[in-house]
């Protein structure tokens, strides 16, 4: 007979690199940020004050990995709050990740190379995560990599309801910047009931491209460049170019995670691309002041719904296809 | 050496470097680098299959991101089939973590500089400078245009921005939201200070906040992040707790730094038998103490006290403490407006004067350094508060020359300059942290000490399956 547990409360806790994501949530659940947080001294090691209870809670913590400077930063004082909730004897530990780091690096592409993705899933089961909620993970094989659940949630049902809505998608024609993306692109052009297109590219190095070929017929349509991630945006500039020049009317990107380091946002400036869309994923309100071209999908209300469906033992498996409410 | 090797992380290349020169061994090539987004990157580039592979990383520097670089090594050489992965930490990273905000012998938070110091200088009262806790609304409201400055910095995000006026001196603030019930429309601009500084303000803070905060230990979480990466043993050198060694299910071979302190002390200090061995903080007595038998020289002792609670009319009007003939001696302090001698203090810190109660420091010095040379000796100066405010009791005490001895000098914030105006007439510490700096900012006035050939051979012991034990008394 098992023992019946007492009723426990979600607490929303929130690090450093995403405040304004967790005040999305927060207001979607309708519950206050839980009174713990972090600081550093000035010798630069993180420091976690809790203050407030979370004995016998239900805790979600939300952070995502951003920052030129300080995504190790962020990583350790995730680590830190993990243990500290742990110590102060929560209930259950689920980290909100939405862009979860270290994902490119999930393979042994050379010799002697870590496999960090892996690395970070330890590190956070060590620290005494007990569920990990992300979004649009880099290659879904990295679910493999942890001993605890991991929710990969999708964001292509908000990039749906985006398309379905701003653009005239029947017109339009759905591209993927790599081979690599095929897939998720073909799943949205089914729904979508459009074609799509494959850009096939030839990297050198990382980070760096050298040829493009497009394959398909993007002649006077509207081509909706998806990927996961827009880094340093060489490609997606790369690909507009390539569909403009093969008699496209105009290039709209949409992507998952718009990390957009280094120059990525004077190469949009100055790209072909008409607009640029990511979701919220990662902090981009200093970069939209630069960029009139980018926008953003609010993904808050998906991660709030399925920390809402976890803690109260509901599938979530809806949230894959739907918009919730 | 046997399938010896030994990398580098970027904290301290050069002490890795002069590690491979008493061993006499190339030093591992290993490509460190960041991708453009900020991830560290990793690849070891010789092959360490079936080697006996030491990592040095220092904790100092950009900790975190030098913390996980070291794991990505780690976990890079375990999966390259490396036969033993050694973490060699000269600093061990989080190995202080003060268990309240504002510990006394903690390192403060991070605090705004001041353009200068003087003799007489004290650290401000230290606080948070930045937010602490957001409810939903507030955070909609943050002013996002500002761009980030750093991880630490915060406090460019600025909640509902209104003039500075007086009542938002933390000292009002603390009497407003007595006033009402914190919870009840948390309001984030009220709190942040007082209720973050239990240790500080004493009995009103205590019944404002039902809970009583407390800063989350990560001693543990360090080492059980370094045994997941795939560490299969750990060298460090001096930690500041014993007890750490505990924490972790993997050998730990804390080294001492002692026989080298011991042999400055008695080489390089003239009589050196006449001077006295200074602890000082009751904590770091222990350790003093070993020294000061070590070489048979007399011992004293500082000792901080933070409990009397005086009312306003008592507190000396000046409190630069005069030096007295006894054993004992005392220093007062003003903690509320937190400056020794109370004549630099802002207006707004006037405030504090205002309450009735307040709590006064003691400092006591436990020997006698009249005319004497004072060694200081510690394990880990940070924010080099507790060694400036020490030289400055002894040199009132009439100590004739102040030595400070410390194994790893972090000097965070404005330590350096700290120290400079300082009653240290030298400064003596080792390159467990690269210290480059600390000699371009003090010249003469530093001395540092290499620890290489006690790591060297350390891990030449280790490689070769010796015991290690014969270090600790002998150093070298």
């Amino acid at each position: 007979m098992s023992v019946q547990k007492s009723p426990n409360q979600i607490k929303l806790l929130s690090g450093n690199s995403h405040l304004e994501l967790t005040g999305l949530i927060a207001g979607k659940l309708g519950i206050p940020i839980s009174k713990v947080s972090a600081f550093q001294y000035t010798n630069q090691e993180t420091a976690v004050i809790i203050g407030e209870s979370v004995r016998d809670e239900d805790v979600y913590i939300v952070q995502t990995g951003t920052g030129v400077d300080n995504i190790n930063d962020y990583v350790m004082e995730l680590l830190i709050m993990i243990h500290a909730c742990k110590a102060a004897s929560a209930r259950r530990i689920t980290v909100v990740m939405p862009c979860f780091p270290y994902a490119r690096q999930d393979k042994k592409d050379k010799s002697r190379a870590p496999i960090t993705a892996k690395l970070i899933a330890n590190l956070l089961t060590t620290a005494g995560c007990h569920h990990l909620v992300t979004m649009d993970l880099h290659a879904s094989q990295i679910q493999g990599f942890f001993k605890i659940p991991v929710d990969n949630l999708y964001a292509e049902p908000n990039v749906l309801k985006y398309i379905r809505e701003s653009i005239d998608y029947r017109n339009a024609i759905i591209v993927s910047p790599d081979a690599g993306g095929a897939k998720r692109v073909a799943a949205i052009a089914d729904k979508l009931d459009t074609s799509f297109a494959l850009i096939h590219k030839e990297r050198a190095r990382a980070n760096e491209i050298s040829r493009m070929v497009l394959v398909g017929d993007v002649t006077d349509k509207t081509c909706i460049l998806i990927d996961d991630m827009a880094d340093t945006c060489g490609t997606l500039c790369k690909a507009s170019d390539i569909l403009l020049d093969n008699g496209a009317n105009e290039v709209i990107a949409i992507v998952t995670h718009g990390i957009f380091s280094s120059d990525a946002i004077e190469k949009i400036n100055k790209s072909s691309l008409k607009k640029i869309i990511c979701t919220n994923s990662l902090p981009l309100s200093s970069k939209a002041e630069v960029c009139g071209r980018l926008e953003t999908i609010d993904i808050s209300g998906t991660l709030a719904e399925a920390i809402r469906r976890q803690h109260y033992g509901e599938s979530v498996s809806y949230l894959f296809n739907n918009v919730p409410m | 050496m046997r399938d010896l090797l030994v990398f580098s992380g970027s904290s301290n290349k050069g002490l890795a470097e002069r590690i491979c020169r008493c061993l006499g061994v190339e030093e591992g090539e290993v490509s460190l680098s960041k991708f453009s987004n900020g991830e560290t990157s990793v690849t070891m580039v010789d092959s360490v299959r079936e080697k006996d592979v030491y990592i040095v990383q220092s904790g100092s520097g950009h900790v975190n991101d030098n913390f996980i670089e070291m794991l990505i090594m780690i976990s890079a050489c375990k999966m390259a089939s490396a036969k033993r992965v050694t973490a060699v930490l000269p600093l061990f990273p989080y190995s202080r973590q003060p268990d309240v905000p504002y510990n006394r012998k903690g390192a403060p938070l991070v605090s705004k500089t001041k353009s200068s110091y003087t003799y007489d200088s004290v650290p401000s009262t230290p606080r948070p400078s930045s937010r602490n806790f957001y409810s939903a609304s507030d955070v909609q409201k943050l002013d996002l245009n500002q761009p980030r400055q750093s991880g630490a910095n915060v406090s460019n995000l600025v909640l509902s921005p209104a003039p500075l006026s007086p009542a938002k001196s933390p000292f009002f603030k603390s009497r407003v939201t007595s006033d009402a019930p914190a919870d009840k429309g948390y309001h984030p601009t009220a709190l942040p200070t007082n209720a973050s500084s239990p240790g500080l303000k004493g009995s009103d803070v205590n019944s404002l906040v039902g809970y009583k905060q407390w800063i989350a230990q990560s001693g543990t979480l360090v080492a059980n992040l370094l045994t997941t990466a795939g560490a299969d043993h750990i060298i460090t050198m001096d930690l500041h707790d014993p007890q750490f060694q505990g924490f972790f299910d993997i050998p730990v071979d804390n080294l001492y730094s002692k026989p080298l302190l011991q042999h400055y002390i008695a080489n390089y200090i003239p009589n050196y038998q006449k001077a006295v061995i200074v602890s000082p903080d009751a904590g770091g007595a222990k350790r003093a103490t070993s020294v000061a038998d070590a070489l048979e020289m007399e011992f004293a002792l500082i000792h901080k006290e933070r409990r009397q609670k005086l009312t306003s009319d008592t507190v000396p009007s000046s409190n630069s403490g005069t030096p007295s003939n006894g054993p004992y001696s005392y220093f007062h302090s003003n903690l509320s407006t937190a400056s020794l001698s109370g004549g630099t203090s802002s207006p707004m810190l006037h405030g504090g004067s205002l309450s009735k109660e307040k709590i006064v420091a003691t400092t006591m010095l436990v020997g006698d350094v009249e005319d004497k040379v004072c060694i200081i000796v510690d394990d880990l100066v940070d924010t080099s508060y507790t060694i400036t405010r020490a030289a400055k009791l002894l040199k009132a005490q009439g100590a004739k020359y102040v030595y400070a001895i410390v194994t790893h000098g972090v000097f965070s914030g404005d330590a350096l300059r700290r120290i400079r105006s300082s009653g240290i007439d030298k400064l003596v510490t080792t390159d467990s942290v690269p210290q480059e700096d600390l000699v371009a900012e003090l010249g003469d006035m530093v001395e540092v000490l290499d620890v290489s050939r006690i790591f060297a051979e350390a891990i030449r012991r280790i490689n070769n399956g010796e015991s290690v034990s014969m270090l600790f008394d002998h150093g070298w």
